[in-house]
């Protein structure tokens, strides 16, 4: 039996673009971190009217609207908790405007990352976030969580590249706004909101002239820990390339085993580094950073030879994940930052607390911005396992705090980590947001159960949680 | 007496001024005043002031500058912990020791604060390259009217935790809260800077700006400057010049210089003269200073933004607009970032006021982002400071209530009044 706002929503938007069948819903009940319920419907809306028209009718229902992208966050971000109406921008994904003079680019949300990069890349301009999941992942996704990616060491995180946005509000209605612009920042508050603000609709965002050199190098060390020092030397030294990524031996032979991609399986933790910019500094760069690798240990040193080894290289780096899947039957990557130079210490109380807990752990990250993915292998039916990979979880997030660090990097806050929030802002520090929150979303409209912990953290934060 | 209190907004002073030693006391006082029904304005150095509208009230002058700290800095972490009333001279002098920088690009920074230039919204030329300080800035605290103390962000370099209010701060003119600490990623800084001068006559004009946009390395700054003769070195008796500011390693910037001599050459143009390290950066910030410049009593400087690809054009439409009332007239476009920044000036202050209005409503017509940077008191309060609301004013309105209820920071100072 239909309900009310199924109808509403089929009778408005016809039934391709509203779905509202058991078996069509749950293709929306997930991300990468887990399983919700099914949405009570979902609309994949082809225009913004659509989205405004959805929006309405679910306000008008009582019902909370979640966004999806791609559905690859690994936060929860993008379930629905308790029904509600997910919002898919997967045919809502052209790219729009293409201005090189002015190196930017107009797109709609569902436009999945790595297109936008293919589909400009002979311009001579690029988008330079670039999330492992870029192939699948969404621009519209990726602004919502501020995604980051191996490139952000030098060229900075998503928000970073958004010059404006167009999107819609809890009342249905459709406003723009450019950095440009008078008053106070409603894109740098937008980006990163995890879809709890509004919905957006359209993305100015801001491209990059391709470097006139690139080149990639991988050093292999006997393990994490002599190659985090050698990055925390790199950085100390004043030396910020394009990317400084880690791999340990597990993610290594995983990912040898899946793409070949010639990286040393045998070494205990292989550094992947990638520079770029005027050719005159390639030699040069190469050979100050190679210099830093062997001191701190470094037993090989390599560059690729060409384009195509350099792609090869990147795709394997970021299929790590996917290829773990060999290995284990689930795994569970956490997201979390420290300052650089505490990069060594918590690698070392990664691995302690692994082995306290009897966890395989591999880890794959972001080395040259102190944002670590520890990587913890289980067995969902073991629930031993289950608990263990949880309570580990906590403990780096805390060792990560402890060290001056902060929770999440690049994934994100949504329904995983909301608790955990209070472990690093205070009431006070939360209350400001919820503020924003407030004024942006009244009726707690737009992703509800996320970001915000719930419980009695204080007025205004409880509030945001009680719709 | 009013024009040499540092704390005169216009013809106003305020009945009390304020210097808080810490951020709990800022927060302390912004709670009594709102309190009160008092109206507070936030001064760090004073430099930019002069960006947006006089408030509608003004009571107390809360000055920063005894929060003047390195608060965190280990060189290694390339990051920086700093409380708001601190110069920009003195964190270039904490950096400079560790090889590393922080491009603020803003006007005298012997006095200009951070908390000061964050708030401001402050962008120079060389954003381009580095990211505008929004993208530097990892986290920060600001004391709000509420007497809370509310921080976000943190010290590491990539942080999707909680929302990104920094942002909210950088750019509100101390109209929702007082920055009280800002950390900074920095950058590590590069082995050589040139500076290159040349003269760019209407002939060779055109030829020489498409040229540059097919440089192989992009300039860190790329500026056309017509008058300021007072702050960037005329050449060859030309008033228009190309000012162009190469960065990075020594072998680098050589044949960045050879390239660029190269195709400026096949464009016609004369000569070009160099500087080199220190003397680079004194003439760029020489150049920067100019931007809030004013001549005596009888200037106003606007600053228009836009795309780099019309820069230029809006520069002549403004030019064209001043000219035609027998006005001087200045101005710097900014070729890489698009920021036009232009300044009239009658011959006296009677004069400029006389023709100001007419000029106003010209160039707002002809360029909508328009916004008032600098210029006499007097001048600025007989214009609007902000161009037409952007489409989202109900919702920056609505964010203004909810920080501060009882508007007492610089109410009125805002786009739309808020």
């Amino acid at each position: 039996v239909a309900t009310t706002f199924a109808r509403r929503l089929v009778e408005a938007l016809g039934s391709d673009v509203a779905r509202t069948e058991p078996v069509d819903l749950a293709a929306y009940g997930y991300d990468g971190y887990k399983e919700g319920g099914n949405p009570s419907a979902a609309v994949l809306p082809r225009d913004v009217r659509d989205v405004a028209t959805a929006v309405r009718i679910a306000r008008e229902c009582d019902e909370p609207i979640i966004p999806r992208g791609a559905g690859t966050g690994l936060c929860g971000g993008s379930v629905p908790v308790k029904g509600g109406l997910v919002v898919s921008f997967a045919r809502m994904n052209r790219l729009l405007e293409l201005d090189v003079a002015n190196r930017r680019a107009r797109v709609q949300p569902g436009l999945i990352n790595l297109e936008l990069s293919n589909a400009i890349a002979r311009s001579g301009v690029f988008y330079a976030p670039d999330p492992s999941s870029q192939k699948i992942s969404t621009i519209g996704g990726n602004v919502g969580t501020n995604a980051g990616g191996p490139h952000c060491l030098s060229y900075g995180t998503t928000t970073n590249h958004i010059l404006g946005l167009q999107y819609v509000d809890w009342s249905g209605e459709v406003h723009r706004t450019a950095l440009g612009d008078a008053g106070y920042d409603m894109t740098g508050l937008i980006v990163g909101s995890e879809g709890t603000l509004g919905l957006v609709t359209e993305i100015d965002v801001r491209l990059m002239r391709l470097p006139e050199a690139v080149r990639v190098c991988v050093a292999a060390f006997g393990d994490v820990e002599s190659a985090s020092e050698a990055v925390s030397a790199i950085i100390g030294a004043g030396i910020v390339p394009v990317a400084l990524e880690i791999m340990d031996r597990l993610i290594t032979q995983a990912v040898e085993a899946h793409y070949h991609a010639g990286f040393p399986a045998q070494a205990g933790a292989v550094l992947l580094v990638e520079i770029a910019g005027p050719l005159d500094d390639m030699d040069t760069g190469e050979r100050l950073i190679a210099r830093i690798a062997r001191d701190h240990g470094a037993v090989s040193w390599r560059a690729a030879r060409d384009a195509a080894e350099r792609a090869v290289l990147w795709s394997a780096r970021k299929g790590a994940a996917g290829a773990i899947g060999r290995i284990a039957p689930n795994y569970y990557i956490q997201d979390a930052c420290v300052p650089r130079t505490k990069l060594p210490e918590v690698m070392l109380q990664v691995e302690r607390i692994a082995r306290d807990h009897q966890l395989q752990v591999g880890n794959v990250f972001h080395a040259g911005d102190g944002n670590l993915h520890p990587l913890m292998l289980f067995d969902r039916r073991e629930a031993r396992q289950v608990q263990a990979v949880i309570d580990a979880g906590s403990e780096i997030l805390a060792a990560c705090i402890a060290l001056g660090g902060t929770i999440s990097g690049e994934h994100g806050i949504g329904y995983e980590k909301r608790q955990s929030l209070s472990l690093v802002f205070s009431t006070q520090d939360l209350a400001a947001m919820a503020r924003v929150r407030d004024v942006f979303d009244p009726m707690r409209a737009f992703n509800p159960d996320k970001i915000f912990p719930t419980g009695a953290v204080c007025g205004e934060v409880a509030a945001s949680n009680a719709a | 007496v009013i024009a040499s209190n540092p704390f005169a907004l216009g013809t106003r002073l305020p009945a009390r001024v304020e210097e808080p030693a810490d951020a709990q006391r800022v927060a302390t006082l912004l709670a009594q005043a709102a309190e009160a029904g008092s109206s507070v304005v936030a001064f760090g150095g004073s430099t930019l002031q002069s960006i947006g509208n006089l408030p509608r009230r003004y009571d107390i002058a809360l000055s920063l500058r005894r929060l003047d700290r390195v608060l965190q800095y280990d060189p290694r972490d390339l990051t920086i912990g700093l409380e708001a009333g601190i110069t920009l001279e003195s964190v270039a002098g904490a950096l400079a020791a560790a090889r590393q920088f922080i491009p603020f690009d803003a006007p005298l920074p012997r006095r200009a604060t951070v908390g000061g230039t964050l708030a401001a919204g402050w962008g120079g030329p060389r954003r381009a390259a580095y990211g505008q300080l929004r993208d530097l800035l990892i986290g920060s605290t600001v004391a709000l009217t509420d007497g809370s103390l509310a921080a976000a962000g943190g010290m590491v370099v990539k942080n999707v935790t909680g929302y990104d209010m920094s942002k909210l701060y950088v750019g509100s003119l101390g109209t929702l809260g007082v920055i009280v600490r800002a950390n900074f990623k920095a950058l590590p800084q590069p082995a050589a800077q040139r500076l290159a001068i040349a003269p760019l006559g209407d002939e060779v004009r055109e030829r020489a700006l498409a040229a540059l946009t097919r440089l192989t390395i992009e300039p860190t700054a790329a500026l056309v400057v017509d008058g300021f003769f007072e702050r960037t070195p005329r050449v060859h008796q030309e008033d228009t010049r190309l000012v162009i500011v190469f960065e990075g390693s020594e072998v680098v910037v050589d044949r960045a210089t050879r390239d660029l001599r190269s195709v400026l050459g096949k464009s016609g143009v004369a000569e070009t003269l160099l500087f080199d390290g220190a003397t680079a950066a004194a003439v760029l910030q020489d150049t920067i200073d100019a931007y809030i410049e004013p001549i005596e009593d009888r200037s106003i400087t606007y600053r228009s933004t836009g795309l780099a690809s019309t820069v230029w054009e809006r520069a002549l439409t403004a030019r064209a607009i001043v000219l035609a009332h027998e006005a001087r007239y200045d101005f710097i476009a900014d070729v890489r970032t698009g920021d036009a920044i232009v300044r009239v000036a009658g011959k006296t202050a009677r004069r400029t006021a006389d023709l100001l209005n007419e000029v106003d409503a010209q160039l707002r017509d002809a360029l909508p982002a328009i916004t008032v940077l600098a210029g006499d008191p007097r001048l600025r309060s007989q214009v609007d400071a902000w161009s037409a609301p952007p489409s989202t004013m109900q919702t920056l309105r609505a964010i203004k209530e909810r920080f501060d209820p009882a508007s007492t920071l610089a109410p009125g100072r805002f786009v739309g009044g808020i």
